[in-house]
């Protein structure tokens, strides 16, 4: 059945968000032209063209990355908690595949987003002299590093990436849970779905400061200089702790959302 | 073993009850009138049965089961206000109840469908109120449901809408199952009915045949239902 739940719900949001990536492709191909020359061109007519194509550009970029969220928002709130909250509150299906097919589907929607902007990026800055001078400064950059370093780049980056990724599930797990605690009561949803939301994101550091305040009282980082851990080491291992704690926070957002679903559902 | 089966069933929202201590059941073949005046706790009984909401006292089965993801397979439900999802073309939405519910006859909807001259096409957003609510109503009467809980499906339409939505429901539920149809609107749907629950303030006040009304007290439901809730 989640099968079935993600073929629906990326059938709902693919009609937005393709047509939104394919906006943001011809906007970077008119970005490419435009800093490929329109810009230096002689006219004024030209000058504001090549302009105008690179403000589209910006704006598409902004409205990809900001629909992705929107729509992870809008999905889970008009879905499950609107009046369509009445025929998918109704199907065969739990709870958790209900919280499973939106999380996937928004997690695949901010990737897809992540390399789409890449795209348009590389199609923007395709064969223009300074943005190739830049890229090949950039990589030099990197390559001295890495030399001087001794650093891990491709496992670092994969590791990087996995955290990036991982957080922002977590972060749509916070949203659900706000929005699935606001619509357990009976009025100001909204509202209180908003309350929800700082008072989870306030807690979440209170938290994680006592954590480490704790930790700290107890002597654990008293004992990190015997490990005599090098720089990468080091940064792996904090790469690793935040994973670890990413994926805790965003498990305790899971089950306040699929409890609020599951027992305090209170649709209009 | 009864289709649906409540006993002394409670539901609080805060210190308010909206259901005290209901208990009766609906057998299989039967359609149930749940009537009551405005806020009787028709809908809450009708939530509770699908899973949305959770009893606060007592207990609710369906076919002997608690509502949760097994009892929603064989219960159609019509909620009060129309929830299809709008984006959503007919033969969208016929693909969608088809994914789920392995009893949809997608057959009998096209034919339902194409009879009010809706194309397969068509958004549901591009649709009259009016048409949508037939359009949810024939999504929940093509399925071969064992109970088949409709919330208001008669309110708020017009005479020639309410014969519409009548004999849809009468020309295609499963003979094998039951049905439950909450109103408040008794003249229209009483000649459908083969039994009545009369709930008011959350209590049960009546439970009984529609034969048994008209022999025994010589008075239609409606006439009834009338003198029961007198102000």
């Amino acid at each position: 059945m989640l099968r079935k739940l993600l073929k629906h719900e990326f059938r709902a949001t693919g009609r937005i968000m393709g047509p939104l990536y394919l906006v943001l492709l011809v906007t970077a191909v008119g970005a490419n032209f435009s800093t490929r020359g329109l810009l230096e061109g002689d006219g004024w007519f030209l000058d504001m063209l090549g302009g105008l194509l690179v403000i589209a550009f910006t704006v598409a970029i902004m409205g990809v990355c900001l629909m992705s969220l929107v729509l992870m928002v809008q999905r889970f709130y008009r879905n499950l908690l609107g009046d369509e909250g009445y025929v998918m509150m109704t199907l065969p299906v739990s709870i958790h595949q209900q919280i499973w097919s939106k999380l996937i589907v928004s997690a695949v929607w901010f990737a897809a987003t992540f390399l789409a902007v890449c795209l348009a990026g590389g199609i923007m800055v395709y064969d223009v002299d300074f943005m190739k001078q830049f890229l090949k400064g950039l990589g030099e950059l990197i390559q001295h590093i890495t030399g001087y370093y001794a650093i891990n780049g491709a496992a670092l980056a994969a590791e990087l990436i996995l955290l990036a990724f991982l957080s922002c599930c977590a972060m749509c797990l916070l949203f659900y849970a706000a929005m699935a605690a606001g619509h357990s009561f009976a009025n100001r949803k909204s509202l209180l779905s908003v309350a929800f939301f700082f008072g989870f994101q306030f807690a979440l550091q209170i938290i994680s400061a006592t954590v480490v305040n704790l930790l700290d009282k107890i002597g654990v980082f008293d004992l990190l200089p015997d490990w005599q851990l090098e720089g990468l080491a080091g940064m792996h291992i904090a790469i690793w702790i935040g994973i670890a704690a990413v994926v805790l926070y965003g498990a305790v957002f899971y089950f306040i959302t699929a409890y609020c679903l599951k027992r305090h559902l209170n649709l209009e | 073993m009864s289709i649906l089966e409540c006993k002394d069933l409670s539901k609080n929202y805060g210190h308010a009850p909206a259901l005290d201590h209901v208990s009766f059941t609906v057998e299989p073949g039967h359609i149930v009138g749940l009537l009551g005046p405005n806020g009787s706790g028709k809908t809450t009984l009708i939530k509770l049965a699908n899973g949305l909401l959770t009893p606060s006292e007592g207990s609710i089965t369906i076919c002997g089961m608690a509502p949760g993801k097994n009892t929603c397979a064989a219960v159609s439900y019509l909620p009060e206000r129309t929830a299809i999802p709008t984006w959503m073309s007919a033969a969208q939405l016929l693909d969608f109840y088809g994914d789920f519910y392995a009893d949809f006859r997608r057959d009998a909807a096209e034919e339902m469908l194409h009879h009010l001259n809706i194309q397969p096409k068509q958004r549901i957003k591009q649709m009259s109120k009016g048409t949508r609510e037939k359009v949810q109503l024939i999504m929940v009467m093509s399925r071969a449901a064992k109970l088949y809980l409709l919330d208001e499906p008669i309110g708020g339409v017009d005479p020639a809408t309410r014969d519409y939505i009548l004999s849809t429901i009468i020309g295609n539920y499963n003979p094998e199952g039951a049905v439950v149809i909450s109103t408040h609107l008794i003249a229209d749907v009483e000649k459908v009915l083969d039994e009545v629950v009369f709930i008011n303030q959350g209590r049960l006040v009546l439970r009984s045949s529609v034969d048994e009304i008209r022999e025994e007290k010589g008075m239609s439901v409606d006439a009834l239902f009338r003198e029961v809730f007198k102000c």
